[in-house]
């Protein structure tokens, strides 16, 4: 099991100062909402805390993350261990269109050359603890862009999955979703989250009071960096948040 | 009250937006008949053709096309018969002078070929020699070996550069990419003079195959080079994010997801620059030359092509040499329809193929 810790993170893209002193602990066997409006740099987080930030331009980063005691960010450090411990599924769904559903949720194991005694056991798994099995178990070796949004949306969480990390990421995993598969991958995290630490960005406030433990709120404000306003249990940041902004936001006074 | 559920046959009218007045394909008749009339009289009273369609054909269909566009829809419809007239006679235009260059070829060249002109070679044959004796097969196996010499350098090299454009953030990038376009403007005479100069005239080697391979390098690489890029452009950004996140290190996503999604653009990449380099005379006549006989051997001695064998003969006084030549066109015209069926074939995409099955 896995801590992940988060200390003094600042992001630039370019000269913009877009994140600033962020520092966030996610303990073991919980789950974390992260909230807050658009562009107040929540998804640039997230990137940062599996080395994803890094693949774009103009990408600069203070800071350090501990994954289980060592930073990621240390010299000696490669991002692909990084990536392949601390799991990503990403806002669009975005399954490979040229392998087929069962080879999605192998794609993992082909790209990081590595071998599995079981595939098909491990295929069957990974599509049951991403609640999708039963939907495609008759047709594993159709295309993956053959299957709705919402179970492409799964099928992703499966390939992740499927490479059993220690943290799960996740990048608004339900926006683009309708409501019965966004409560299936609902469910989804819940019975995840004895497995694995999570992280979840969302902009959907029922969504953040079911299934996180914990909850940060970012807000950046006029053309200020990105911050974190507010940590703490998800029940207080709702019910009793310490800050005004926070207590605006969560009763939807503004974004 | 009940529903019925079962599906319904389609009506045959289930398209109302297709749907014309009498009114309406009277004008569009009319409109469009009565120009080809007038143009067709203007004809009989003596005006040449080109005359009667650039000067009475033309302008009559523009005017009745805008007053049957206003008659439909105002304004609006007036501009859009506007555009219409010139966008099709243009097209027309261009229609007529491929299918009358293709057409050409076909005639001309089609007298020619024969079994034994596609086999044999072109030893003992001058100008005048009757067609029943020679042949271009030598060309043939001559430009199969020099192109794919050129191709087997220049594929993996295009695909690398566009490999290292669009998946890399290298800082030499934009300097490639103008140097590349800047290759795509080099004349093809060019091309082969610098090779003649470094490896013929300096006495390296006598005319050979593989220098004209050489020539031919840099006219075929910008054509592979643009294409592969702007194939590998086309694959989301989303796609190779997915792969990274596994934990895949950079080659490996390359591999097995960006470059399986981008594979027809590639193999168009390939076959375009094949297209590119296969017509080409110029830097071959003066690095290969123009051999008589059959060569296997693309390392050691003059070789012949199928647009230096056209060259020898296009010239020539006797009618027999011209039609070798054209012979040889329509061979080239061949083995490119080949290749451009092929490229077709190989890049149906994935669920047309089950669909075959």
């Amino acid at each position: 099991m896995t801590e992940l810790i988060a200390q003094d993170i600042n992001v630039w893209f370019g000269q913009r100062h877009v994140l600033k002193d962020v520092n966030l602990v996610f303990p073991e066997r919980e789950v974390t909402a992260l909230i807050g409006p658009s562009g107040c740099g929540k998804s640039t987080f997230i990137r940062t805390l599996n080395r994803m930030h890094e693949l774009i331009d103009s990408a600069g980063l203070a800071g350090k993350v501990f994954l289980d005691g060592t930073d990621i960010y240390d010299a000696g450090v490669d991002p692909v261990d990084v990536r392949l411990r601390v799991g990503m599924v990403f806002q669009k769904p975005n399954p490979f269109p040229t392998m087929s559903i069962k080879e999605n949720v192998l794609s993992g194991l082909k790209l990081a050359n590595r071998k599995n005694d079981d595939p098909n056991g491990l295929v069957e798994t990974s599509l049951r603890r991403a609640s999708i099995w039963n939907e495609v178990k008759d047709r594993l070796n159709d295309p993956a862009l053959s299957l709705s949004g919402g179970q492409q949306q799964r099928l992703c969480i499966a390939r992740s999955l499927a490479m059993d990390p220690d943290v799960l990421l996740m990048d608004e995993p339900c926006s683009a979703l309708d409501p019965g598969s966004t409560r299936r991958i609902e469910e989804t995290i819940l019975e995840l989250k004895d497995e694995m630490t999570i992280v979840i960005v969302t902009h959907n406030m029922q969504q953040a009071q079911r299934v996180a433990n914990r909850t940060a709120f970012f807000l950046a404000e006029d053309g200020n960096p990105g911050q974190v306003v507010e940590f703490g249990d998800t029940d207080q940041v709702f019910n009793q948040p310490v800050d005004l902004r926070t207590n605006d936001y969560v009763n939807g006074h503004f974004g | 009250m009940t529903i019925d559920p079962a599906p319904v046959v389609r009506p045959k009218n289930a398209e109302p937006w297709r749907q014309v007045s009498l009114s309406g394909v009277a004008t569009i008749v009319v409109a469009s008949t009565v120009p080809i009339a007038i143009g067709l009289f203007a004809m009989l009273l003596g005006l040449k053709f080109e005359l009667a369609l650039l000067l009475v054909f033309l302008p009559t269909q523009l005017i009745l096309g805008v007053i049957a566009g206003r008659k439909f829809s105002g304004r609006r419809g007036q501009a859009d018969a506007i555009l219409q007239v010139f966008v099709v006679f243009f097209a027309m235009t261009v229609v007529v002078l491929l299918v009358s260059v293709v057409w050409s070829v076909i005639e001309r060249g089609s007298a020619a070929i024969s079994w034994q002109f596609i086999t044999q070679n072109n030893v003992y044959i001058s100008g005048s020699t009757s067609l029943e004796y020679g042949g271009l097969g030598h060309a043939i196996i001559g430009t199969i070996l020099v192109v794919t010499l050129s191709t087997i350098v220049t594929v993996p090299l295009g695909i690398a550069t566009a490999i290292y454009l669009t998946e890399t953030r290298g800082r030499t990038r934009s300097t490639i990419r103008t140097l590349i376009q800047a290759l795509s403007g080099l004349p093809s005479v060019v091309a082969g003079l610098f090779i003649y100069a470094m490896f013929i005239a300096s006495g390296l080697t006598q005319y050979v195959g593989w220098a004209g391979s050489l020539a031919l390098i840099p006219l075929m690489l910008p054509t592979v080079t643009r294409v592969a890029e702007e194939s590998l452009l086309l694959v989301p950004q989303e796609l190779r994010n997915g792969a990274l996140a596994l934990g895949s290190s950079a080659w490996r996503a390359f591999y097995l997801v960006t470059m399986p999604a981008a594979k027809s653009g590639l193999i168009t990449a390939i076959l375009l620059g094949i297209a590119r380099i296969i017509g080409e005379t110029a830097p071959l006549l003066i690095t290969t030359f123009a051999a008589n006989n059959t060569n296997y051997n693309p390392f050691n001695g003059s070789i012949a092509t199928l647009p230096t064998y056209l060259y020898t003969f296009i010239a020539s006084n006797f009618d027999t040499a011209v039609q070798r030549a054209w012979g040889a066109a329509l061979v080239i015209l061949i083995l490119v329809a080949i290749l451009f069926i092929a490229a077709r074939l190989l890049t149906r995409p994935k669920t047309a193929k089950k669909a075959g099955k």
